[in-house]
């Protein structure tokens, strides 16, 4: 049973087209033209208790909007919202209840106490007993390491220190669901790292959580379900591991040659890159040739004294799908739906 | 109601913690605060002492009216000044979003949240005009003073419905700052008199926009010169309030898009 299920979800804005330069904006003051936008556009999708899953998206494609619908603060244009049993609008009060977020660019601490005030004004917001908050937040600070700094006016902490209070705040009261929306922007390596470690040690005792985030570090690291949304439509819907299969089997062979070598002898590969003339970038796809036979047909064409097998970087996987949906218009030309989701 | 009281309580002591955690500014903001809404009796004061006068009010009955104005202007300053502004950055920031996701009504915790204790300098203030004026008018009677009691709160639930209103307008007008001008001017006629004017306005500060309820009509208990029908005219102040909860909850409903 899925603990997120979104059917046909459809939200519509209505917005008045300015136009630039003097003219336009004079003649706009009297005369406004609307626009619809559609800004999600028929998405279905279903989210099972315990997954980490992850909605990506360029810029303006719908992600926020329909996160928004997720927790309740907008209302849908048409289709439906059942998370865990609840609408999220029809029934806000109880539902916000049970779940809690991050947003990485909006703070919900108080910018001039300590944190640990703005825990306080959660626990009677969310009625937690005394108890029950001292267990929790003395459970959430051991794991951060945040005991001192909390007693500190939030003003004064670094990025990577008040998003380790923001995850504390939107996990005191044990929501069952948690949205991060880009929980690691901004963030150095380390803090990034501690960060998704907490993800996935919160996510072993059963929370579920829906990422939205650009850096793709975060995807590789923790989802297993990604559902990536371009121009308010769903254009791939399965697991990470397909989607890095998605494109085919490329993989990128990185050689560092014993001499420089003649042009023509590179008719036949792919060469996407030369750091000098002695390190070459080629990307190969393996549904045309093994790897083994590859190397093989290389080390009779060329000497070389290093080679390195990669996979393809995410960006590209992730690039390649959102200019393919451009090209094909609106509506998804790679919809892998989940019936072998985990397969 | 036992839980939305422990989380007023809560917010409250928050908002204290945040006023305080500027010690210079706070205290500064409360002189600040007084010294801007003493200035006008200090006017009423200049008036009489010129040989000029309302008429048929004495200089100490006008310091009254006033001194009770300034007090519930205290009152729901702190109480509910900050409402506006909130919404009106939250609106601007597009994060709304954030008083959304609290599982309690987002007006109540929007008043909650913002507590104005620097506000509190008004009371003081008014407190002392009160107290001036109160011993050169005469003994109050109980039963004049229950009948004050009641006008107050009537008078209150108008600011709070102008507050709300206010409030309510900048989910449309984003970012206009100049809103409050507006309600201050028509919130003027309720530091005077109302038998001053003519009919027309005496009508509309009572039951149209009733600012008569914030000053005149609490004084007027305490002096024993409650004008017949007046308890009549707690029945627009209580719409007034009603009308301003409606509203904003309203203009949630149309940041959330209710209707697409």
């Amino acid at each position: 049973m899925s603990i997120i299920n979104v059917e046909n979800l459809t939200k519509t804005y209505v917005t008045y087209k300015r136009g630039s330069g003097f003219r336009e904006t004079v003649k706009s003051f009297f005369k406004r033209e609307q626009v619809l936008i559609n800004a999600v556009e028929n998405i279905s999708f279903h989210i099972e208790e315990g997954e980490i899953c992850g909605i990506l998206g360029p810029n303006g494609a719908g992600k926020s909007t329909t996160v928004k619908m997720l927790c309740g603060a907008l209302y849908p244009t048409s289709g439906s919202i059942d998370v865990m049993g609840y609408s999220p609008t029809a029934e806000r009060t109880k539902y916000v209840n049970e779940i809690g977020a991050v947003f990485g660019q909006r703070s919900q601490l108080i910018w001039d106490i300590p944190p640990i005030d703005s825990f306080h004004m959660n626990k009677a917001i969310y009625g937690i007993s005394d108890g029950d908050f001292r267990e929790r937040l003395h459970e959430l600070t051991e794991l951060f390491e945040v005991t001192e700094i909390m007693q500190k006016p939030t003003r004064v902490l670094s990025l990577g220190e008040r998003m380790k209070c923001e995850f504390i705040m939107a996990m005191l009261h044990r929501p069952k669901i948690v949205f991060l929306d880009e929980p690691t922007i901004g963030l150095d390596v380390i803090a990034k790292t501690k960060i998704r470690d907490f993800i996935k040690q919160v996510n072993q005792n059963g929370t579920t959580f829906i990422l939205t985030t650009h850096d793709l570090e975060d995807v590789k690291q923790l989802a297993r379900h990604v559902v990536i949304i371009n121009h308010g439509s769903k254009v791939f819907d399965n697991t990470l591991h397909n989607l890095q299969s998605n494109l085919g089997e490329k993989k990128i062979v990185e050689l560092t040659l014993k001499e420089p070598c003649a042009d023509s002898i590179l008719e036949n590969v792919k060469v996407i890159g030369r750091k000098s003339p002695l390190e070459l970038t080629l990307e190969i796809d393996m549904s045309d040739i093994a790897i083994g036979d590859f190397i093989e047909n290389l080390s009779r064409m060329l000497s070389f004294s290093d080679i390195s097998v990669k996979e393809l970087p995410m960006e590209e996987i992730i690039t390649q799908i959102y200019s393919e949906d451009s090209d094909a218009g609106k509506k998804q030309t790679k919809v892998l739906h989940g019936n072998n989701l985990y397969s | 109601m036992k839980k939305y009281m422990i989380i007023y309580r809560e917010c409250a002591k928050i908002s204290l913690s945040r006023m305080t955690a500027y010690r210079l500014d706070f205290v500064l903001s409360m002189i600040i605060t007084l010294a801007g809404n003493v200035m006008f009796p200090l006017i009423t004061v200049l008036i009489y002492n010129s040989g000029a006068s309302f008429p048929g009010w004495s200089f100490y009955e006008v310091l009254l009216i006033q001194s009770v104005f300034t007090l519930s202007g205290g009152l729901s300053s702190m109480m509910l000044g900050g409402v506006l502004w909130t919404t009106m950055d939250h609106i601007r920031e597009g994060s709304f979003e954030i008083v959304l996701l609290k599982p309690v009504n987002p007006l109540f915790f929007l008043i909650a949240s913002n507590f104005e204790p620097e506000s509190f300098g008004l009371l003081v203030g008014g407190g002392v005009l009160f107290g001036i004026a109160v011993s050169q008018t005469g003994i109050v009677s109980f039963a004049a003073f229950l009948q004050f009691l009641m006008l107050f709160a009537a008078g209150f639930a108008v600011m709070a419905g102008i507050s709300l209103i206010m409030a309510a307008t900048s989910f449309k007008w984003v970012g206009n700052s100049r809103i409050p001008e507006i309600f201050d001017s028509i919130k003027t006629f309720g530091k005077y008199p109302v038998t001053i004017f003519p009919k027309a306005v005496k009508s509309a500060a009572t039951f149209l926009i009733p600012v008569s309820m914030i000053g005149f009509y609490p004084a007027s208990a305490l002096l024993g010169r409650l004008i017949p029908g007046t308890l009549l005219a707690m029945i627009p102040c209580v719409l007034f309030l009603l009308f301003g909860i409606w509203l904003y909850h309203y203009m949630i409903k149309l940041y959330e898009g209710v209707g697409g």
